[in-house]
């Protein structure tokens, strides 16, 4: 990332460039929308650009240059907020602008990791610092005073004598000030106007009143749709195409091969989807045709190892879980729009890593990188699926034979079977107690379809618990279902599973599991998030029959979270009743967007225990829509309570962290309301153990 | 059905024949004129031939509504209702709601700041302004009775809840 130092105004002007190339060519709508009104483009007067990220107007409009995808995270509202405290601006006078890819030559532009806030928020707020100086530095010099004796606040310059200039009426004469160098001061905590205080996500109003530019609703004149016809098993190829009855659909104009498969191009969506059904394909099945689910699942359980060794005269405590594939499901399916013509290529598309999508279009059509340029719209989530760009690639190779602005839109069956999945995996865990409930050892093996790590080579266990004897192997299986980043990557296995065995740990130690897990824990951010959580679920309070209550707890990202989930198993059915959610997340910059990122870990943890399932049959994803890969849904979603701890601490990632600990605590529950355990996932009642 | 013409497509090698026809259908209040064929559904014809991007694609095939739209005041998916099934009808789209934020659901989807990712949201609204024609007082139970067909793949259901009850107490 490079600093507020060289990325200076000449820098922004390659931005704005960059940028506004779409609205010179009248058809790409601004994504820019702002608390009050869309941000101008437009204004007649070139805009104060103390930086590659800040832009003001006289009219006292600011945008912020966002260099981070938003897929629902919240990144777009955060980043202004942390550039907007700084600056000391009215908050309804800030807007929002997206980047291209690679515009404000930023290293990498990828969103992922929960990395953005963690990786971003220094450089943002001096951003906000310095160009406040100059705002002051141009107060200063027009009134003739020495800028000591100027402040700010919301959107003015103020002097000691009461007179006052708006940071519009200063723009013009920022423009001439030097630009700050050097260590810029930070505001304390205690000065915030603008940070720690829930704020309404700026895209809102675009959300609610149906305006808001998502991949799909990107408006090229003469957009073409392509819909794609692709292998019917994992490895085949294609042998035979006829098209004949394809192209007889009105709207259809054109058949073209591609490397994933044969594109119907027609003048809107469901034409091309007609077209598609029309077509004849056929394929080579290949050496995978026979691939399934029990295949892949059986030789992951002949993966098993040796574990550690158990110390001798220790009870040994023994348990192994299965965890299934799972697509990303993001709602708005994968699609990407694309122009080539005349040696250049521009991209629209909702994309996870812009910077990805420039590279490859530009290999895949031998142009150099200058001469692709990637709009990066709203995405209609994202989980890490977007941070592949097969659906780029496939805009780009259609455009490239037609030469023609084309969308490739994918159908959510085309989704969930083209999906770059969260690995299958099995679990195996042997430890120890001793004679007084103290745990002696702790060995996991992690096995991957497709396999991750050096098999059979144990490693650090990744536990948050004080263990002897304690460690982990990775490894696997060789498996052709695509690997893909889901929401907290490994943790959303390793710790997943983990969190299960430690309570089988502690019920083998006689250990109330709360009380067990804490003991063992040294980390007091960690602690703190636990004891919030069965303080605040009233945690060994008595239960009616058939109900339970389930703790589990995860540190990583740079925060620390934990859940206790409360739930009846009643008749043989799960009811879900509560979730109470403990984030310990440092400075919380939005605290809306915390507990939203919480709420919506919540719902994914909960949908992947209760539902989500990809499953492998003749080579084949089995899944084609949300009737059959189940999320949950608002009449099972049980009452959210989510508690955000102060901290002093920096601010740490929250787009994963509020995840792993969600599945282990129902697990729990469902073993303190049967007595029973659950070893796989999702939690069948006929599969528990 | 207020078809107001017939265009067929006719292939000469096939002899087959696909009928186009011009239908007039009534969105968010303005009438609007369409070539389509008859078993295009709704979704398209607001997306693509219309330009109202509001609505949007998941699924295609009603298991996520997304694309709910209000046929004549009642929560339809539009993937699911092909335009020669609303020829005669009055469809509201996100668009329609209000363009102004001013309708209720919308203040309160921004006061509880309610989308994540966004996408569903507009089906959301749409779901609740027609449970709000019905019920104007729903309980959490008649909530999550409508909108259980609704998927939100971010898990905004608990601010959902919070903003409708806002909304229909009139003090989003």
């Amino acid at each position: 990332m490079k600093t507020m130092n060289n990325l200076t105004r000449r820098s922004f002007l390659k931005v704005v460039g960059g940028v506004t190339a779409g609205f010179a060519l009248g058809c790409f709508p601004s994504t820019a929308t702002s608390a009050g009104t869309e941000t101008a483009a437009k204004a007649a007067t070139d805009p104060f650009t103390p930086n590659a990220f800040i832009s003001i107007l006289p009219n006292g409009q600011i945008t912020v240059t966002i260099t981070r995808t938003d897929m629902g995270q919240g990144v777009r509202t955060s980043f202004a907020m942390l550039v907007a405290e700084e600056l000391d601006a009215d908050w309804s006078k800030i807007g929002v602008r997206q980047a291209g890819a690679s515009s404000v030559g930023e290293n990498g532009q990828g969103t992922g990791g929960s990395s953005s806030t963690t990786s971003m928020h220094n450089d943002l707020r001096k951003m906000g610092a310095g160009a406040r100086s100059m705002l002051v530095a141009a107060a200063a010099k027009t009134w003739g005073v020495d800028a000591a004796t100027c402040h700010t606040d919301t959107g003015r310059v103020i002097h000691s004598s009461g007179k006052s200039l708006t940071y519009g009426e200063l723009a013009e004469t920022a423009k001439g000030m030097p630009v700050p160098s050097g260590d810029i001061k930070l505001k304390a905590r205690a000065d915030f106007k603008i940070i720690g205080k829930r704020t309404s996500r700026i895209d809102n109003k675009a959300v609610v009143d149906g305006s808001a530019i998502y991949g799909m609703d990107v408006k090229v004149p003469g957009l073409l749709r392509a819909v794609i016809s692709r292998r019917p098993n994992y490895g085949a190829t294609l042998l035979t195409v006829d098209d004949a009855a394809a192209h007889k659909v009105p709207g259809v104009v054109d058949v073209v091969k591609i490397s994933s498969g044969v594109a119907v191009v027609a003048t809107n969506t469901w034409s091309a989807m007609q077209g598609r059904d029309a077509l004849k394909v056929t394929w080579s099945p290949g050496p995978n045709a026979m691939l399934d689910t029990p295949k892949l699942r059986a030789s992951l359980k002949a993966a098993v190892g040796e574990h550690k060794p158990t110390p001798a005269g220790a009870k040994v405590v023994e348990a192994a879980y299965d965890l299934p594939y799972l697509a990303h499901a993001t709602l708005e399916p994968m699609n990407a729009t694309a122009w080539v013509k005349d040696g250049e290529c521009t991209i629209w598309a909702p994309t996870q890593s812009p910077d990805s999508a420039r590279g490859e279009a530009a290999r895949l059509l031998n142009m150099p990188e200058d001469k692709v340029t990637v709009h990066l719209t709203l995405v209609g989530g994202g989980f890490g699926r977007r941070s592949m760009n097969d659906f780029v690639h496939e805009a780009v190779e259609i455009s490239n034979q037609l030469k023609k602005p084309v969308q490739v839109v994918w159908s959510r069956d085309d989704d969930l079977r083209n999906d770059h999945y969260r690995p299958m995996s099995h679990h195996a865990f042997r430890g120890a107690v001793d004679s007084v409930g103290k745990p002696v050892a702790w060995s996991h093996q992690a096995l991957n379809a497709p396999g991750r790590g050096k098999a059979g080579k144990f490693g650090e266990a990744n536990i948050p618990y004080n263990i002897p004897n304690s460690g982990m192997t990775e490894g696997g299986v060789s498996s052709p279902i695509p690997f893909g980043y889901w929401r907290s990557v490994e943790h959303s296995q390793i710790h997943v599973v983990n969190e299960c065995f430690i309570d089988e740990m502690a019920h083998a130690a006689g250990k109330d599991p709360f009380k067990f897990r804490h003991d063992l824990i040294d980390d007091d951010r960690l602690k703190k998030v636990l004891e919030v959580a069965a303080e605040k679920s009233g945690w060994g309070a008595p239960l009616p029959p058939g109900h339970g209550r389930g703790i589990a707890c995860f540190e990583g990202y740079g925060s620390y979270a934990a859940h206790v989930i409360e739930l009846s198993v009643i008749a043989g059915k799960i009811k879900l009743l509560r979730a109470v959610c403990v984030i310990d997340c440092g400075l919380a910059i939005n605290p809306s967007g915390v507990e939203a990122q919480m709420q919506g870990a919540c719902s994914d943890g909960l949908a992947t225990a209760l539902h989500a399932e990809i499953t492998v049959d003749k080579g084949q994803v089995v899944q084609t829509s949300y009737f059959d890969y189940e999320w949950i849904r608002i009449d099972e979603m049980p009452k959210q309570e989510v508690y955000i701890i102060e901290s002093n601490a920096e601010p740490g990632g929250m787009g994963e962290t509020g995840y792993p600990s969600v599945m282990p605590a129902v697990a729990n529950a469902v073993f303190s309301a049967t007595g029973k355990r659950v070893r796989k996932f999702p939690i069948r009642m006929n599969e528990l153990v | 059905m207020r078809t107001i013409g017939w265009r067929a497509v006719y292939h000469i090698d096939t002899g087959e024949t696909h009928i186009m026809a011009v239908y007039k259908i009534k969105v968010n209040g303005t009438e609007k004129s369409v070539e389509a064929a008859a078993d295009m559904p709704l979704l398209w014809v607001l997306r693509d031939l219309l330009g109202l991007t509001g609505s949007k694609y998941g699924c295609g095939v009603g298991s996520c509504a997304a694309c709910a739209v209000l046929v004549d005041g009642k929560e339809k998916k539009s993937c699911m209702v092909n335009i020669a099934d609303v020829a005669n009808a009055s469809i509201t789209t996100i668009e329609g709601i209000s363009q102004d934020h001013s309708h209720p659901l919308q203040q309160a989807w921004i006061e509880h700041d309610v989308p994540q990712c966004g996408y569903c949201q507009a089906g959301q609204i749409i779901a609740a302004a027609g449970l709000l024609k019905q019920k104007p007082h729903p309980t959490d139970a008649d909530i999550d009775k409508a909108l259980s067909d609704h998927i939100c793949r971010c898990g905004t259901y608990q601010r959902i809840r919070e903003a409708i009850h806002a909304a229909a107490k009139g003090n989003a």
